[in-house]
């Protein structure tokens, strides 16, 4: 445990002194004519559901709104400021427990998959805007009186503001507020996540 | 530029908002209707009143003709007695219950087109000089007989003049059947019940229905339900984080965390049918097949009911409903199905074959008259679905030769058939 805290600041303390040192930094904007790349990025954090909770109101039940939102997207950056990509990842919408009449206890999961097409526009080097369309695969899972997995497609979109501090020419660690919405079930979550972005071929 | 930029941008954003359309049902409070001297009338004397009214008044919005129609519903030990009316225009109906105060008739009730959301209030009378003496006293409605009073929109108290005369007895010379789709309407036209509800079969007869369509699969743990879509829906459902089809789910956790639209649960056939049985004046039921996986259990409760129904002395039709082939081959799996009461919906031989009690082809397939007619000549009734277009009811009743007609506003149905010379 020790040793990956130990790992982890160093690679963060080599990040910095890449960003520092580095003749060229991490930008969303093109620097030069007939440069592309594509760039990777991780996302990883906490989603707040702020749909409409839509739960049965018969039932005692306790909602819970917060939960993971991992993402990763694939951006082909031309040398022009819009960038065109797809996104995809994992989220919960949201969870509620709840106990029947005769006590009987059960839980829903609303979880999702986005697959999106993504249009971003670096407005500065640092910062960028997303607005993407596409669908999602719902999945509810329902733990009562038995167990019960299903799935639905649903169209859906997003939008998101990120900022990007560059670590090297290729790296950049960056924060992003996202909203990603189902329209298939009114679903919306609201994502503020840490992003680690790569552009990993260049030419 | 800018101005006009932002002014654009503006107006989209209010266009793209979601409006909730409502048309809820106006309060029906009437003090002298809810008076303690006014005493509810039979289903008796609102049959006496039943014919065809002409609008002396009130045609504006509602047109010359109105046939009125007497029905009821059965909650609990209690039987309530409604008259239903109707109209030409827009495709609207006026629901009403009726109390004798004195030697007058109270009609209190409410009105709502089915092309939009207007609905009101309206307040009727037949005096005893209009002929309310003679009803209350057993005889039947005769031209002497005038309805009078006022109707408003929406919640206002009303103050609108309407006047009806009648002229004549209400069309049954053909046998025709008024098919509600969905159980009585479906929940994207506003109506106080949701699709595919129970409290829907009970609404069914008030909006001019003799009969219902209803669309039936099958549960996780295999209990036949009522439900149209193939999934779980906002469309038809309340919001509970549940998504997919039906079948992906027991009947227990239906019941527990699905209400419909309006609160309702999602009912069971048995529910529906029970309902029609016990609660409605309805005669014939036809059940939509959604899946063949249904088809063995709707035919043991279609037996069951069917003897129920026989049981009682009661007219009721219960015919299982054959969309496609695939339903089809399900149901020749079923003993004897040449003699199991069943619909097709597809092709007339095939309706031959299965020894079909009725043809149901589309509405868009034409009036085909030749092919009613050889069905007829094999002793079969043909309906056709799903006809919601005014001029195309009246030209389907006027040219066609169908023994009935599903739609998703049986009052327009009723309107046109029984306001015909």
């Amino acid at each position: 445990m020790q040793d990956n805290k130990k790992f982890f600041l160093v690679s963060l303390l080599l990040l910095c002194l890449f960003q520092v040192y580095g003749q060229e930094q991490f930008s969303s904007q093109p620097t030069k004519r007939s440069q592309y790349s594509w760039v990777a990025t991780f996302s990883g954090g906490a989603g707040y559901y702020v749909s409409n909770k839509g739960t049965p109101a018969l039932l005692s039940r306790k909602i819970s709104n917060l939960s993971h939102v991992t993402t990763f997207r694939l951006m082909w950056f031309p040398d022009h400021l819009l960038h065109v990509g797809l996104e995809t990842g994992h989220l919960t919408f949201y969870t509620y427990s709840f106990r029947d009449s005769v006590n009987t206890e059960g839980v829903v999961k609303l979880k999702a998959i986005p697959v999106l097409i993504e249009w971003s526009m670096a407005v500065t080097k640092r910062l960028n805007l997303f607005a993407g369309s596409g669908v999602y695969f719902l999945t509810t899972n329902l733990d009562y009186r038995g167990k019960a997995t299903s799935n639905k497609l649903s169209i859906g979109w997003m939008a998101a503001g990120s900022y990007i501090v560059p670590l090297s020419a290729n790296l950049g660690l960056g924060t992003e507020l996202k909203w990603m919405n189902a329209s298939e079930a009114s679903n919306g979550i609201l994502s503020l996540q840490a992003q680690l972005v790569w552009k990993f071929l260049n030419w | 530029m800018k101005q006009a930029i932002l002014k654009a941008t503006v107006a989209l954003a209010l266009l793209s908002c979601k409006r909730d359309l409502e048309a809820p049902v106006p309060s029906l409070a009437w003090e002298e209707f809810t008076s303690a001297a006014a005493v509810r009338l039979p289903g008796s004397t609102l049959q006496r009143i039943e014919g065809v009214y002409t609008l002396e008044q009130g045609t504006e919005d509602f047109g010359t003709l109105a046939p009125a129609k007497w029905s009821y519903t059965v909650n609990g030990t209690d039987t309530l007695y409604q008259l239903s009316f109707f109209l030409e225009k827009q495709s609207a109906y006026i629901i009403c219950e009726g109390r004798r105060l004195d030697s007058s008739i109270l009609l209190n009730g409410y009105w709502r087109r089915m092309v939009n959301t207007e609905t009101g209030r309206i307040r009727l009378t037949i005096a005893k000089e209009a002929g309310a003496g003679s009803l209350l006293n057993g005889a039947t409605a005769s031209t002497s007989v005038v309805i009078a009073g006022v109707y408003g929109f929406g919640e206002t108290v009303p103050d609108i003049p309407i006047r009806l005369r009648y002229s004549q007895p209400l069309f049954n010379a053909t046998p025709f059947q008024i098919l509600a789709h969905r159980c009585g309407g479906r929940t994207a036209d506003l109506l106080p019940a949701s699709e595919n509800s129970v409290e829907m079969t009970k609404l069914a007869a008030r909006f001019g229905a003799t009969g219902i369509e209803t669309d039936v699969q099958l549960t996780k743990d295999g209990v036949p339900v009522v439900y149209h879509d193939a999934t779980l829906n906002e469309r038809l459902i309340q919001k509970n984080g549940l998504v997919g089809p039906v079948k992906n789910y027991t009947y227990a956790q239906l019941y527990a965390l699905v209400r419909l639209t309006n609160g309702e649960h999602i009912p069971t056939l048995r529910e529906i049918l029970t309902t029609v049985l016990y609660n409605t004046p309805l005669q014939f039921v036809w059940l939509d097949s959604k899946y063949p996986e249904s088809i063995a259990i709707e035919r043991q409760i279609q037996a069951e009911f069917m003897q129920k129904a026989a049981a009682m002395g009661r007219q009721l039709e219960i015919v299982i409903g054959i969309p496609g082939e695939e339903v089809m081959t399900a149901f020749k799996q079923l003993p004897n199905y040449q003699s199991v009461p069943s619909l097709v919906e597809y092709s007339p031989e095939e309706a031959s074959a299965v020894h079909a009690r009725v043809w149901a082809p589309d509405w868009t397939l034409g009036l085909q008259n030749e092919a009613v007619a050889a069905q007829q000549a094999q002793g079969r009734r043909v309906f056709t679905w799903t006809v919601d277009i005014p001029e195309n009811v009246q030209r389907y009743m006027r040219e066609g030769r169908f023994n009935g007609i599903l739609s998703n506003f049986p009052s327009m149905t009723a309107y046109y058939y029984y306001a015909r010379q």
